[in-house]
């Protein structure tokens, strides 16, 4: 490591540079793009300054769509914190280590799956005549349950699927990150007579504390990439229930009108406000 | 641990129905697939039926569907070479050669993940049209080298750290250079990991959705458009064919389950040692 060589230049320069190139032009594009007017149908925009930022903050839609991300957003780390803590401690408590490495495999399947077949094995089976899980309802009572129709049930309904997918898969993280533990606090904390879940409140989940953050934080990030089980569940539907931000930028931008520059706003501003947060927490995090 | 009370066969009976609800779609969809439409369509869902094959022959004798696989597999087969070609020897660099901006790199290459994909997918839907490239392979190429290229420096920083540095110095001793310490001794004993780094690479580009959904239209769609296109079919919905499309989009991921459940307990066997 004391000799001068030339290899840290080269090998990073030409990655770093393509990634600078691809991240940068696109987001300073964006931006560009958020001053004009342009639509789809007419290439050339004229400059209109901030309007379409403005108009944004009267558009009713917009402002549901902000609700329905933040309720996403909570509602999907909220629950996959708690199903993967949950599952992981039962593992770490209930299974032997042979049984241990076969639910891990099994718990990793789920998050592997494309969100786009992930979205479709659950649409079919909350299908109202035909699912598997809306059968035993359709038995009892001899009325379809359309969970993915009403507006009350929709969101909560594609958060099950993605709490499958992430809520899984983490439970087999807090299993290892339990496994590398030290077992003395344990022992402790047992010849004090204390119950187990006194065990993993008091001594277990607070020595895992920033690590778990860390998990808290990524699933943040990925719950912001919902947009594939919307757009195949319910396509924000029925109504605007389940209209998330990506998911109405998308539809003003492609579908409906053609819109570029207005949903490149919204696009800018999503920017925005994920850095400064993200930013803001990885910084906090790592103190 | 030694308690074997109603405590503990609860929450073994909690644990099987987890593993249970992570198997059972899947494995219904699959038995969905061999269904002849009738043997769907039914108001009981059955278990037994004669299986039949029409679904997944008529899914792979569609034009769409077989160019959707081919766009798929030449799209991110080459973005993940790229990546890896170009993310291995950067991961190294910043592993082994710190220097005062290493930190700040690592932050700027995880945070690209911050990048919501619509802000991304936007502007790039622009400049590939206004370059005359929208909906061809090339651009979707490169705009997936982006996520491929940061994901395997994110996920190979820490494999090549864990390659024991003494090994690597017993190399410079024997005169080996900077570059062959790296490519005869760093890249070989740190593969395993960098295997599963560059296989999640290409599941999160194989499974990716809505970039492609804005870039392409007809030349270059990739199999989850093309699929997700087969799953809005109106009314009179061909659900067998459905679910043998899902199927047949699901089976690259699932080949590299074991290979990504290694690399996850790789990076965590280090930390307990």
């Amino acid at each position: 490591m004391k000799t001068k060589t030339l290899l840290p230049a080269a090998f990073l320069s030409p990655a770093l540079i393509i990634l600078a190139v691809l991240a940068l032009v696109p987001t300073v594009y964006a931006i560009v793009i958020s001053f004009e007017d342009r639509e789809l149908s007419r290439p050339d925009g004229r400059f209109v300054g901030l309007d379409n930022y403005v108009s944004l903050f009267s558009d009713r839609r917009f402002l549901n769509a902000i609700q329905v991300s933040l309720t996403w957003e909570v509602l999907t780390v909220a629950a996959t914190l708690v199903i993967a803590i949950g599952l992981g401690i039962l593992m770490f408590e209930c299974a032997s280590p042979k049984a241990r490495n076969v639910l891990s495999l099994l718990f990793l399947m789920p998050v592997i799956l494309p969100r786009v077949s992930a979205a479709f094995v659950w649409k079919f089976a909350f299908h109202p005549l035909y699912g598997i899980i809306t059968y035993p309802y359709k038995a009892i009572t001899g009325q379809p349950l359309d969970l993915l129709s009403n507006p009350v049930t929709a969101l909560g309904t594609v958060a099950l699927v993605d709490v499958w997918q992430w809520g899984l898969f983490f439970s087999v993280i807090v299993l290892k990150l339990l496994e590398t533990l030290p077992p003395q606090p344990f022992e402790a904390a047992r010849l004090d007579h204390a119950r187990p879940w006194e065990v993993y409140a008091y001594v277990a989940l607070p020595m895992l504390k920033a690590p778990l953050i860390s998990l808290a934080f990524v699933k943040m990030i990925e719950s912001l990439r919902a947009f594939d089980l919307i757009y195949v569940m319910t396509r924000g539907g029925p109504g605007i229930s389940t209209e998330t931000l990506d998911m109405y930028a998308f539809s003003q931008g492609f579908i409906e009108s053609g819109r570029i520059s207005y949903a490149s706003s919204m696009a800018v501003l999503m920017m925005i406000a994920t850095s400064v947060a993200f930013t803001f927490i990885w910084k906090r995090a790592k103190v | 641990m030694s308690r074997p009370t109603t405590g503990r066969l609860v929450g073994r009976i909690i644990l099987a129905l987890a593993a249970f609800s992570a198997v059972f779609p899947v494995f219904w969809t699959t038995l969905n697939a061999f269904k002849n439409r009738v043997d769907i369509v039914t108001p009981t869902p059955l278990f037994i039926f004669t299986p039949t094959l029409d679904n997944f022959a008529y899914v792979l004798g569609r034009d769409s569907v077989f160019a959707g696989l081919v766009n798929s597999l030449l799209i991110s087969g080459a973005a993940v070479l790229i990546g890896a070609v170009l993310g291995l020897p950067a991961a190294y660099a910043i592993a082994r050669y710190p220097n005062r901006w290493s930190k700040d790199i690592q932050f700027f290459v995880l945070s690209l993940r911050f990048l919501p994909p619509v802000a991304v997918a936007i502007p790039l839907m622009v400049i590939w049209l206004d370059l005359g490239l929208y909906d061809t392979r090339t651009s979707m190429i490169v705009t997936y080298t982006l996520l491929t290229l940061a994901t395997v420096i994110w996920l190979s920083v820490p494999a090549f750290a864990r390659v024991p540095k003494e090994v690597e110095e017993a190399a410079r001793v024997d005169g080996y250079g900077p570059f062959s310490v790296f490519f005869l001794i760093a890249l070989p004993i740190a593969s395993r990991s960098l295997i599963g780094a560059v296989a999640f690479a290409f599941v999160l580009v194989w499974n990716e959705f809505l970039i492609a959904l804005m870039l392409t239209t007809s030349d270059a769609k990739t199999l989850p458009i093309v699929a997700s296109e087969l799953t809005q079919l109106g009314r009179d919905v061909p659900w067998g064919i459905l679910n043998a499309s899902v199927v047949l989009l699901s089976i690259p991921p699932l080949l590299f389950l074991g290979v990504l459940s290694g690399m996850l307990n790789s990076a965590f066997k280090r930390k307990s040692s």
